[in-house]
């Protein structure tokens, strides 16, 4: 049987959480990785990101002093980021609606919910390698196209607030206090 | 830029050039590897978990005693079960991450309301005692018809708290 090799990509796991940074770890090297590079929290992670030119980066929500949300904005809009284009892969316990309309709204490629498991952070991985996605620059948003799809759109750029995403069909038929399923957010981010 | 303006970039394609396919990847048998290198960490979770289980003990204690600010109590062990309902799972401790998530969405509830400390506390001891229960007695999966019967069972416990609460807040 036959797939893609990651051996040749390189990780950047940032999470305050040392054994979710192990489990982490422990999946990729299981995948094949050979360059994975773990960072606590956002500010460590954006000085890594100055020598270590991460592919995939694979981030958790909640870090002090800064956290996930705030970490994806920097590496996406700040003035000094290494790597803008990075993909970016959320990975959290924080599967309500807002939370992942919150993350996508900052630019992150994928949305990964926990507890994880080597078949879906595979799954996300190989989303970013099949469909690679053009960025978008609007007057409030930097980030990887949210349509997903590929097109020639010249209409009025409707996503541009978090309200807008909110009332899509799949935001209104997910409970907002228990959560998302990985199905949902594939639904939400596809 | 104005509001409705927008900009398309298409970046250079790095992974294009990284990943290869063919013989090697990452195919099921590699997927299935992977998950048994998980399952074989399954010891190692059981001593990561009774680390945050020590430390939600510890500040369940700090709080009962009346040290620091009740919401401030509240969050950490907000963190540390949000920490334990993202790993649970991976190792097959669902039920570990239901009773983590309940235990989440209870001081989130708790926290729009008057935090007065002692009722709060009563209602993370029963959680904390459930997932200190599924841990020593290994209750793997989803617990089965008991594992069930303490997540419903918790319940009543939340809904019990949220409709006193309500009742004084409105009196």
């Amino acid at each position: 049987m036959t797939g893609y090799n990651l051996e040749r990509l390189n990780f950047l796991v940032v999470d305050d959480n040392k054994h979710m940074r192990a489990l982490v770890k422990t999946i990729l090297h299981a995948l094949g990785s050979k360059n994975v590079l773990e960072a606590a929290d956002g500010a460590d992670a954006f000085k890594e990101l100055r020598h270590f030119p991460a592919d995939i980066i694979i981030c958790d929500w909640n870090m002090s002093p800064l956290d996930g949300l705030d970490f994806v904005r920097l590496v996406r809009t700040g003035k000094d980021s290494p790597n803008p284009f990075a993909a970016i892969i959320m990975l959290t316990g924080h599967t309500e609606m807002h939370r992942v309309v919150e993350a996508r709204d900052a630019g992150v490629h994928e949305f990964l919910a926990k507890p994880i498991s080597a078949k879906g952070l595979y799954s996300r991985i190989r989303s970013i390698i099949e469909k690679p996605r053009p960025f978008i620059r609007t007057a409030t948003y930097f980030g990887p196209d949210r349509r997903r799809k590929e097109m020639d759109y010249k209409g009025r750029e409707r996503r541009k607030n978090s309200a807008a995403a909110a009332s899509t069909p799949a935001a209104e038929s997910s409970s907002q206090e228990t959560g998302l399923t990985q199905a949902e957010l594939d639904a939400l981010f596809g | 830029m104005s509001g409705d303006e927008h900009e398309i970039i298409r970046p250079p394609n790095t992974l294009k050039s990284k990943v290869t396919y063919g013989p090697g990847g990452v195919d099921l048998d590699a997927l299935e590897k992977a998950e048994a290198v998980i399952a074989g960490l399954k010891g190692s979770y059981l001593e990561w978990v009774q680390d945050d289980l020590v430390k939600l003990q510890e500040v369940y204690d700090r709080a009962l005693a009346g040290q620091g600010d009740p919401r401030d109590n509240l969050r950490e062990i907000f963190r540390i079960a949000h920490d334990i309902k993202g790993q649970g799972g991976s190792f097959d401790y669902h039920l570990m991450t239901q009773v983590g998530n309940h235990l989440c969405r209870f001081i989130e509830a708790a926290e729009e309301l008057v935090v007065t400390g002692k009722s709060e506390l009563a209602v993370v001891k029963v959680h904390l005692d459930a997932l200190r229960l599924i841990i020593a007695e290994r209750r793997e999966g989803d617990g089965g018809a008991e594992g069930q019967k303490m997540v419903a069972g918790l319940a009543l416990v939340v809904e019990k708290y949220l409709k006193r609460k309500k009742a004084a807040e409105e009196g």
